[in-house]
């Protein structure tokens, strides 16, 4: 059985996703002396994203992915579904962890804005042919 | 989409994206129709489809004999992609040629087998893919046990350690998209203004032909393109609602102008003099211009000056303006000139150079 798709969010979204649904998104690995990092004992690395002169934290679950070699302070992209705990909030189960070190965040980003916005265009304009034209 | 609203399958392979790898997004490619005319083809917003191009991550892999099954997701959806295993990769690795390539290597030089082998690893890396990495795939899309599918004609790994090629596809697809695939296709998108002028242009160098005509004013053949211009106010009088346009007749002095304009280009005809009465000759039944032409040739090929290379075309130019018409185009002169030389009566020396015979 295929795996539902995942859609690109951006690291501050990911608190505000449904439980179950499947993302991707970026971040980087924080610094070792924050208060969070990778804990292999638990599975659990946190990634941090700025945006708006704000972290953004994101959970990520790293069963899956593991053995992995965590380099901290590299950008990576993680792929899995959004669960809900109560009292740590929202967590990423990672299905794929791949370091994307050096990327272009700014581009990156207008990728995906420039998809979603073809995507909200395209609705708009022809609703109805569109559908039917699919259907 | 209504089955009965397929665009007949003649007219597919007039769409130039049936014939093209479609790079789609995943969730269009999981939700075109399929034709009922032939199995195999889909529709994308009225454009038939059967092969596609996809770029995405691994989330999903299964390994066979003769092919991997490989779950590729684009971030918009998820397929499969059927990918057979060439020759190449499921070739055991025989015992007695490594070792052979081991010795030859030792040696130095090119050595086939060496290379080979080396080939084949490199094909084994591209091809055996793990989850998280990145595929590119090329292929007919299929439908089986009500799944849509890909399969592949061409797949291999891309090493994308930045995200520079997944960035560039995200953000050329939706610009396909806006240029070709949402676009409907319409055979007689080109049909318009461009062609028209084409058939009218045809028309009157037919009638000209066939009525040997020798001169002619505007006036003269303008009934002739009435039948087009009339086609042409029915369609956008059946197409959208009436607007405020030019009327039929100002619609039809234009064409002729371009029409005649075109003429000239071509050197069909030409005008003679220039006034107020425009009158057109037909370049090809102005017996005395041939005349004129021959004349300036033969005459000038006796000088010793042009005896040996022949007249330059722009020589037989200012000569034949100077005798016969001043209004006399490149064009006209070059027809006149072709003509010529299919009766054998001028024999071009260069390409640009002609002598008397």
């Amino acid at each position: 059985m295929l795996p539902p798709a995942a859609v690109f969010r951006f690291p501050w979204e990911v608190n505000s996703v449904k439980e179950g649904e499947s993302v991707r998104t970026f971040g980087r690995f924080l610094p070792l002396f924050r208060l969070v990092c990778y804990q292999p004992d638990e599975s659990r690395a946190t990634l941090t994203a700025q945006h708006a002169s704000k972290e953004h934290p994101v959970l990520v679950h790293t069963q899956f992915v593991e053995p992995f070699n965590p380099i901290i302070g590299a950008q990576y992209l993680v792929l899995g579904e959004t669960e809900n705990y109560e009292g740590v909030g929202v967590v990423v189960r990672a299905r794929v962890l791949n370091c994307v070190d050096g990327v272009n965040i700014a581009l990156l980003q207008k990728a995906v804005t420039e998809q979603r916005s073809f995507f909200t265009e395209r609705e708009c304009k022809q609703p109805e042919e569109f559908s039917k034209s699919l259907l | 989409m209504d089955p009965g609203e397929e665009p007949p399958s003649m007219l597919w392979g007039l769409d130039p994206i049936f014939s093209a790898f479609a790079r789609l997004f995943v969730s269009d490619i999981l939700q075109m129709t399929e034709s009922t005319q032939v199995p195999g083809i889909y529709f994308y917003n009225w454009h038939p489809i059967y092969k596609v191009d996809v770029l995405g991550t691994v989330v999903y892999k299964r390994e066979r004999d003769d092919f991997f099954c490989y779950g590729v997701d684009d971030g918009t959806g998820v397929i499969n992609c059927l990918c057979w295993k060439s020759n190449l990769l499921k070739e055991e690795e025989d015992p007695r040629t490594s070792g052979a390539a081991h010795s030859d290597a030792a040696l130095g030089g090119f050595n086939p087998v060496a290379e080979l082998k080396k080939l084949r690893q490199n094909q084994q890396k591209r091809c055996r893919l793990e989850i998280g990495e990145l595929l590119r795939v090329r292929g007919r899309v299929k439908t089986s046990r009500q799944q849509r599918e890909i399969m592949a004609s061409t797949f291999y790994k891309v090493d994308d350690p930045m995200m520079a090629v997944q960035i560039a596809w995200m953000m050329e697809v939706p610009q396909l998209y806006r240029q070709f695939y949402d676009k409907r296709f319409q055979l007689d998108a080109a049909g318009s203004a461009e062609s028209s002028l084409c058939k009218a242009t045809n028309l009157i160098k037919d009638f000209l032909k066939q009525r040997l005509v020798t001169k002619f004013r505007p006036y003269d053949v303008q009934d002739l393109l009435q039948p087009l211009i009339a086609a042409r106010l029915q369609t956008t009088a059946t197409e959208q609602e009436p607007v405020a346009g030019p009327s039929g007749r100002q619609q039809l002095s234009h064409l002729l102008k371009e029409v005649l304009q075109v003429l000239q280009n071509d050197g069909v005809v030409y005008r003679k003099v220039k006034s107020q009465d425009e009158v057109y000759h037909v370049t090809l039944q102005d017996k005395d211009l041939f005349i004129a032409v021959k004349d300036v040739i033969r005459e000038d090929s006796r000088r010793e000056k042009y005896a040996e290379s022949g007249c330059h075309v722009l020589h037989i130019l200012s000569a034949v303006r100077q005798r016969y018409s001043l209004n006399l185009t490149k064009a006209a002169l070059e027809l006149v000139l072709k003509t010529l030389e299919c009766d054998s009566d001028i024999v071009s020396t260069s390409d640009s150079h002609y002598v008397a015979l």
